[in-house]
């Protein structure tokens, strides 16, 4: 996350979505389509893939729970393996892409990204690009945790197979996908007709699509207690004082890490022209500054919730304790 | 050609012979008294003559490398074990299947009879000398480094929540388990074949003292311990992963509740590489600036190697006379540093 990272490390682009929804269909399309640009693909399952590369490496999926003795913090233990293989000659590919199995939990990849040492120097997470199918995603909502999990982390959904539903149908759906996640970009596809250059190399993990999202001003702060996932997005005017922040988010993260999917947020600290990017999954998290504010630019600090049973209230009034007095 | 920018002091000025191959030099070492360097594109480089043969050894990456006394054995993302001869002839010595083979570890013993355990996904293969099928041991999680004991009689293999030990000759195959949770990512095995140590994904090293059934916490790294190296009687285990040569005391005691020796200290700069000499108490070390020095342990006396300048040291070996050095590095320099020539 520090600003020598820019160009030196790899991108890596993360593909979730379950069987059926058309993540094969995509990949094969980012594999054999002349978009000038090489990619390293780590997959699950070797037969589905049609196409003939020697960069595509077969893994199993291999969470491990770290030695905290807390069962939300995992990471990938193949990655951290193959990453480390493939790193070793950098030059053979510009990017890398993850493929996850369909009922796959997308927080131990993440993590992965947050956690190892050597994953963190020689990569950057861009986007975690999650492809749903249109009509049978209620389903899926309604029989698995899984599936709002996959939209919970998504940083661009792929919404496909359009042509299989109804406009009003559709409407549905993209509700619900912004129910859980307000702030993924939403692309809608027949067959995974979507640009590449629209998923690939976004840079959208790089949480400057933060301060592009509205914050939640206008919606009321009552609180119900709820097992869905949802999203929301908190802003302050006056800079914070990182010491209060350090001690608000540790605390919130070690108590309802667990509940919280993604934490992302810019901060202005008091008495730095740096901009602060700070992002979390579950308890893991990473912070560092990047470039500096824009003149003319508000200096305001922007936080985004991904989870479950969020507590609007007490957030909104966390984050603005943490203001600099 | 290079190496002529080495400043006065380092013996790879006057003792080296240096080459640029030009890609990530995976593993280094000897096999007949020809040195080689094995590099991430798939290649074997032999240190002879003006013009070094390179060798092609996997179609694709490769990933791992081993001297076996009389040949080189390397493993490559193309799932074969190859053979390369001193000579520079390479065959295959087997095909391990689909995936990586990411570990090999060999034992040569006195008649040259060679064993080879290679570690692919969960899987160690174990072959001989000429590629025939001895057995394959399967672990619960993928193989995170392998080794022989120093008679060639167990093969020792880290894993997801500890270790297994197997004896090659055994009828029926059942590992003696050391369990300790988390994730182990490299493996060692003292000399009198005591003690296992691994190393571990949270910067530290676990070790089990088989005779008494008795763990070792060896932790204080600030970065992972990716090379460990026992001392040729064991008393010290040197290991990588700090900003000096962390030695462990395999002596009156330790290392449990013990501090460790730090030799050849710096800051902001790791030690990536050890190699204990295979006659003496010294150990030569290399580090993420591409420096390469000889620590000697008694004395902590420091005999610079090679300068700072480089990209990381990513190889280390003697020669089995303990004469010559090979080292390389990330970006694909290679260096013979021979400690025996007279000047
Ligand atoms: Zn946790
Ligand atoms: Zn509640």
């Amino acid at each position: 996350m520090a600003e020598a990272q820019t160009n030196e490390t790899v991108p890596v682009t993360v593909l979730t979505g379950y069987l059926g929804a058309g993540k094969t269909t995509l990949l094969n399309r980012i594999l054999s389509e002349n978009h000038g640009r090489k990619y390293a693909v780590v997959i699950n399952e070797f037969g589905e893939l049609g196409v003939d590369n020697d960069l595509v490496v077969d893994t199993d999926e291999e969470v491990f729970e770290m030695n905290n003795g807390c069962v939300c913090c995992t990471v990938r233990g193949d990655l951290i393996r193959i990453l480390g293989g493939l790193l070793r000659r950098r030059g053979r590919f510009d990017g890398i892409i993850i493929e996850t199995t369909g009922l796959a939990n997308p927080a131990p990849v993440a993590q992965t990204f947050f956690v190892d040492e050597d994953v963190k120097a020689k990569t950057r997470l861009d986007a975690i690009v999650t492809v749903v199918d249109a009509k049978h995603l209620p389903q899926r909502l309604a029989d698995s945790h899984e599936a709002a999990d996959q939209i919970a982390f998504a940083d661009v959904i792929v919404l496909n197979k359009t042509d299989l539903v109804t406009p009003d149908e559709l409407a549905a759906v993209e509700a619900r996908i912004r129910e859980i996640n307000r702030f993924a970009t939403i692309h809608r596809a027949e067959r995974g007709g979507v640009p590449i250059a629209e998923l690939l190399d976004r840079g959208a993990f790089d949480l400057d699509r933060v301060l592009a999202a509205r914050p939640d001003f206008l919606e009321d702060d009552s609180h119900e207690h709820n097992e869905d996932v949802s999203s929301m997005s908190f802003e302050v005017e006056r800079p914070l004082d990182p010491e209060k922040f350090n001690a608000w988010i540790s605390g919130l993260l070690a108590t309802k890490g667990q509940d919280l999917l993604r934490t992302k947020g810019i901060l202005a600290y008091a008495n730095e022209d740096r901009r602060f990017a700070f992002q979390a999954v579950h308890m893991i998290a990473d912070g560092g500054f990047i470039g500096p504010w824009k003149d003319g630019d508000p200096r305001r600090s922007r936080i985004v919730f991904i989870g479950r049973d969020l507590n609007r209230p007490q957030l909104r009034r966390g984050f603005e304790s943490c203001q600099a007095t | 050609m290079s190496g002529a920018t080495a400043a006065p002091g380092y013996a790879l000025e006057r003792r080296g012979t240096t080459r640029d191959l030009g890609d990530y030099v995976v593993g280094a070492g000897f096999a007949a008294g020809t040195p080689a360097f094995a590099l991430a594109d798939g290649s074997l480089h032999l240190a002879t003559g003006e013009a070094w043969p390179r060798v092609e050894a996997h179609d694709g990456g490769l990933l791992a490398f081993a001297s076996a006394g009389r040949f080189f054995v390397t493993g490559g993302e193309d799932g074969r074990l190859a053979r390369v001869t001193p000579e520079g002839e390479a065959t295959e010595l087997a095909r391990l299947g689909r995936g990586w083979v990411e570990h090999v570890a060999t034992h040569a013993d006195d008649r040259g009879r060679v064993v080879v355990a290679a570690g692919m996904g969960k899987a160690v293969h174990v072959v001989d000398g000429e590629g025939r099928a001895l057995k394959t041991l399967e672990h619960p999680s993928s193989v995170g480094g392998v080794c022989f004991d120093a008679r060639g009689k167990r093969i020792a293999v880290a894993h997801y929540n500890g270790a297994s030990l197997w004896f090659v000759a055994a009828k029926t195959d059942s590992p003696r388990r050391l369990e300790w949770k988390g994730s182990h990512i490299g493996i060692a095995l003292s000399p009198d074949g005591d003690c296992v140590v691994t190393a571990m994904q949270e910067n530290a090293l676990h070790g089990w003292r088989l005779s008494e059934d008795a763990h070792m916490r060896m932790s204080g790294y600030p970065s992972k311990t990716r090379s460990m190296s026992f001392t040729r009687n064991g008393k010290w285990l040197a290991t990588s992963g700090a900003e000096s040569v962390v030695l462990w005391p395999f002596f009156g005691g330790g290392p449990t509740g013990k501090a460790p020796t730090e030799l050849a200290g710096g800051d902001n700069v790791l030690c990536t590489q050890v190699a204990a000499h295979t006659q003496t108490d010294m150990v030569a070390a290399g580090f993420s600036d591409g420096m390469v020095v000889l620590a000697d342990i008694g004395s902590s006396r420091i005999l610079p190697v090679a300068p700072p300048g480089r990209r990381p040291v990513s190889a280390l070996a003697w020669s089995a006379d303990g004469a010559r050095l090979v080292f390389g590095t990330e970006d694909g320099f290679a260096a013979v540093v021979d400690f025996g020539r007279r000047d």
